[in-house]
């Protein structure tokens, strides 16, 4: 496939969008938006060396989001002839004539607009570098994450998976209002999933780097870092349930900060599905923390010129000093709320419309070394890995409880690894308990990119034995 | 969808540097999305998909494209892109086409196409009103009503094709209700490939009672206790637990990765002998069904484990091939956009003897869980965690109190071996499962049954 060189799409995106315009004219509708999405991915699978999986994959998709009478209808179709385009804006007006009528369904206006110029260009959010990158050498790079990996240590016995993935990804948003505009962006990422035995015990430890070029992943590290999680934890035993201080590795703070963001979500406060509703200006954090959802940092892979609806991305202090700010608007939620959209309208897919999404939202880090960390906590439970968290967490009343292993440190030291214990808080709590913050960040991906250093936690309820 | 000439055609185009297997996949697909919120239909969503994936095997490595479109020069130009990557030695040729036959013969009666977008409402304001009149408690009502038509055409290179038209219907509900400051979530859903007869089958205001009913009954918990315990597990949705924990550690590209703790295991034992697990896709209408899988094999039901002893893997064509055991019929996709892995569809514990009374009975203090919100499983080593979302205290044999935030952590293959009691209430509750990004209809089933003991772990902090 090296020979067909991608080809920029973003012009032929506008046409589409402009024919379709031209279409929705003949409805009866009051106003409308049109969005279309192109990707155009690889995905490989290695298994002992040899490619297991290659899948080349181009789609690209209309959706078509009419509002008539302040009702909003939504259809989209990944068939782009004249008469399927045709069908599609029919079901969109039909749609609207079942769904609620609520008076802030309108577009959003310029005046709506927080920041009125692009902070970020697509130009650095590109990765030329991603495009000309050959098959071969995407191949070359996961096979080598894979024996680098097995190299790390003898007691890694198998891999279960080793995965590259990158997409192109273009964009284009035409509505009524006279919002005509478009963006791309590349991304890559490896991940790595390490088998471990020793005697009759059976581990597992992952990792994974992500960029917008294979050249800005360090595959050393990935390898590193997996099999060090992956033989940590190996002849891990429960321990007695108990109160206790731990230290969140950074894979670990990340899932935790992931469930403050949901929480932060101007959606989920007004369905009144969070523990932040009514909070604004008081202090949650007990230190002087800061928490920001950044649509413009270069390296962020959630970095993006413009919102799902067209707003401007910037960034917004969510907490600052330990004190919520604010929370995070699209259009819609901000006139409930009587402000401005924080340009966090977030779209899936063509497949859905514009709902409230998290951009880069990060803790900022500290200058203390994680060695630090755990010389400061002395005994406790140093969590390297959870699970469970996406059904552990009851945003209605905040509690969480999850499954954990890592190891147990006493006097600063490692003593032994831990494993099948759950850890249970809640989020106002867990925010409460944050002692230290590390100068370790590192962002996950997943519904946003989400970035925090390493925490220590005071007096977490640990279930064991 | 496509004629047969033009299938041929591409399969050869496929096979011609070399392959060992060729697969065209063509699906349509129209769905429709209501959401209801705040008493409201707050959402009206309709999508239309077409499109064809294109698979080849060379060795040990597959090949995959996909192109959303089924227009014979795309799909010709993508079968030559996607062959020009291999260089192998086979020089098979595809012959005439023959269908595939399947015993799975089903009739719908209510085609979602011919139900008005306004007759949809009216289901999830029904919901609505009944959830909220079931307690006054009851302060919000999300309700989803999702329906799909599509048509799936698959031929290979061995000559073989098939086609299905599939129908699925799916309403679900979650309550919130509250008191005081204390608020507790319910849910209930209803799924079948079947069209909306299903809702005279079953009433869609039970559904939405019985969502409330749990989380009217949750206001009330108190702490979980913590530590380990007896656990008795309901029917129905508690056979999601087998299925996370250990089914996934018997489907066959796990064995093949020696990722799984099931591996080189059929023919011993490795579960008490009280249980017998089943994957069946031939169940008609249930979630997990169909007549042909992902790859154009007809549905089959496969006895996993039988008294304890372990008797077969669930397979797709490669994994069955590689382990040079018969297909299973499990090869299935999300969608056109996806190469098939081997997936379970309707997984359940079957049958045993005991009376659930006489389940609860036996234990003098324990844990009763109903319904779950769903867990996390490692499979390569069986460990676990799920999140109990209804569940009870036992006191000397009988349900006490309610118990709210309570979460199971264990290992699978250990506590299939603990498995002291099997129940003769066999029944099944629909869900999703992720696999590998790709998301696929299922259900699980179990009768009530009972293991010796597990790790709750609760919000009720301190020594258990």
């Amino acid at each position: 496939m090296d020979n067909n060189r991608y080809k920029i799409r973003g012009n032929r995106l506008l046409n589409i969008s402009k024919n379709a315009a031209a279409r929705i004219k003949k409805y009866d509708v009051d106003e409308f938006e049109i969005f279309t999405a192109s990707s155009v991915e690889n995905e490989l699978g290695i298994f002992k060396q040899k490619v297991e999986t290659l899948t080349f994959s181009d789609s690209i998709g209309i959706g078509i989001r009419v509002f008539r009478d302040k009702s909003i209808g939504y259809a989209y179709t990944t068939v782009l002839e004249d008469d399927s385009i045709e069908e599609c804006i029919r079901r969109a007006v039909s749609n609207s004539k079942v769904t609620g009528r609520q008076k802030y369904n309108y577009l959003p206006v310029e005046e709506e607009f927080n920041i009125k110029k692009k902070l970020i260009s697509d130009e650095l959010l590109f990765s030329e570098n991603l495009v000309d990158y050959s098959m071969e050498d995407k191949v070359a790079l996961t096979q080598e994450l894979e024996s680098l990996t097995r190299s790390k240590d003898k007691r890694i016995t198998d891999i279960e998976n080793v995965i590259y993935e990158d997409s192109i990804y273009e964009m284009a948003i035409l509505n009524s209002a006279g919002f005509c505009d478009k963006y791309r962006t590349t991304s890559c990422m490896v991940y790595i999933n390490a088998i471990s035995k020793e005697g009759k015990d059976t581990s597992t430890g992952d990792f994974f780097g992500c960029g917008r070029s294979p050249s800005d992943i360090n595959i050393n590290e990935v390898a590193e870092r997996a099999a060090e999680r992956s033989v940590a934890i190996l002849g891990g035993k429960k321990i007695k349930s108990n109160i206790v201080d731990i230290l969140m590795d950074p894979a670990v703070s990340a899932q935790f900060l992931g469930v403050v963001a949901d929480s932060v979500k101007a959606d989920s406060v007004q369905k009144k599905k969070s523990v932040f509703e009514g909070k604004i200006r008081e202090k949650i954090f007990s230190i002087d923390l800061n928490i920001f959802d950044d649509g413009t940092l270069p390296d962020g892979l959630s970095s993006m010129p413009f919102d799902g609806e067209g707003v401007m991305k910037g960034r917004t202090g969510v907490f600052e000093k330990g004190y919520l700010k604010t929370y995070l608007y699209n259009t819609f939620t901000a006139r409930k709320d009587k402000t401005l959209s924080t340009g966090n309208a977030a779209r899936a897919s063509y497949r859905s419309t514009p709902e409230v999404g998290i951009s880069n939202f990060y803790m900022e880090p500290s200058s203390i070394s994680f060695d630090k960390l755990l010389k400061h906590m002395g005994n406790g439970f140093y969590v390297i890995d959870i699970i469970g968290l996406h059904s552990g967490v009851n945003p209605v009343s905040g509690q969480i409880s999850v499954g954990a292993k890592g190891l147990w440190i006493e006097n600063g030291r490692p003593a032994y690894p831990v494993k099948e214990v759950t850890i249970a808080t809640d989020i106002l709590n867990f925010c409460k308990s944050i002692k230290e913050i590390g100068s370790d960040i590192r962002f996950i991906p997943g519904g946003g990119y989400v970035g925090c250093p390493s925490l220590l936690v005071s007096s977490v309820a640990i279930s064991g034995k | 969808m496509i004629d047969e000439k033009t299938a041929r055609k591409v399969l050869n185009i496929l096979l011609k540097n070399g392959a060992d297997f060729s697969e065209i996949f063509i699906q349509k697909r129209a769905v429709n999305n209501l959401r209801l919120e705040d008493s409201k239909i707050e959402n009206s969503t309709s999508g239309y998909e077409l499109g064809c994936g294109l698979r080849l095997w060379a060795g040990e490595s597959t090949f995959y494209a996909y192109v959303d479109s089924i227009k014979n020069d795309k799909l010709v130009n993508a079968a030559k892109v996607l062959s020009s990557v291999v260089n192998g030695s086979s020089s098979i040729k595809v012959l005439d086409l023959t269908g595939t036959s399947s015993s799975y013969d089903i009739k719908i009666k209510k085609l979602p196409s011919q139900i008005n977008t306004g007759g949809k409402k009216n289901i999830l304001k029904l919901v609505d009103r009944s959830s909220r009149d079931f307690n006054s408690a009851v302060i919000q009502v999300t309700s989803l009503l999702s329906d799909l038509e599509e048509e799936i055409f698959i031929a290979n290179s061995y000559g073989a094709f098939s086609y299905e038209k599939v129908v699925k219907t799916f309403l679900a509900v979650n309550v919130v209700a509250r008191r005081g400051n204390n608020a507790r979530t319910g849910y209930k859903s209803l799924a079948r490939t079947k069209g909306y007869e299903v809702f005279e089958e079953k009433d869609p205001v039970n559904l939405a009672e019985e969502a409330s009913k749990i989380a009217v009954t949750m206001l009330d918990a108190v702490s979980a206790p913590t530590g380990e315990l007896p656990l008795v597990i309901g029917p129905a949705f508690g056979g999601v637990i087998f299925h996370e924990a250990c089914g996934h550690g018997l489907e066959a590209d796990a064995i093949l990765k020696d990722a799984s703790v099931f591996k080189g295991k059929i023919g011993k034992k490795i579960a008490s002998k009280l249980v017998t697990a089943v994957d069946d896709s031939t169940i008609k209408y249930r979630w997990g069904s169909y007549k042909f899988d992902g790859e154009g094999f007809p549905s089959h039901k496969t006895v996993l484990i039988k008294e304890g002893i372990l008797q077969n893997y669930i397979c797709d064509l490669k994994t069955s091939k590689k382990m040079g055991v018969e297909q299973t019929g499990n090869g299935r996709r999300q969608s056109f956009r996806n190469i098939p892995i081997p997936r379970m569809t309707n997984t359940y514990i079957d049958n045993g003897n005991e009376k659930p009374e006489s389940i609860l009975r036996s234990v003098s203090k324990g844990i009763y869980a109903k319904e779950f919100a769903g867990g996390q499983v490692d499979p390569a080593t069986g460990d676990f965690v799920f999140g109990i979302s209804e569940g009870y205290l036992i006191e000397n044999g009988k349900i006490s109190f309610p118990i709210k935030d309570a979460i199971l952590i264990g290992n699978g293959p250990d506590i299939l071996n603990k498995i002291e009691a099997v129940g003769n209430n066999l029944d099944y509750a629909p869900g999703f499962c992720g696999k590998n990004g790709q998301t696929v209809s299922n259900e699980v089933g179990q009768p009530t049954i009972k293991v010796s003991k597990i790790t709750v772990g609760g919000t009720k902090s301190g020594n258990g």
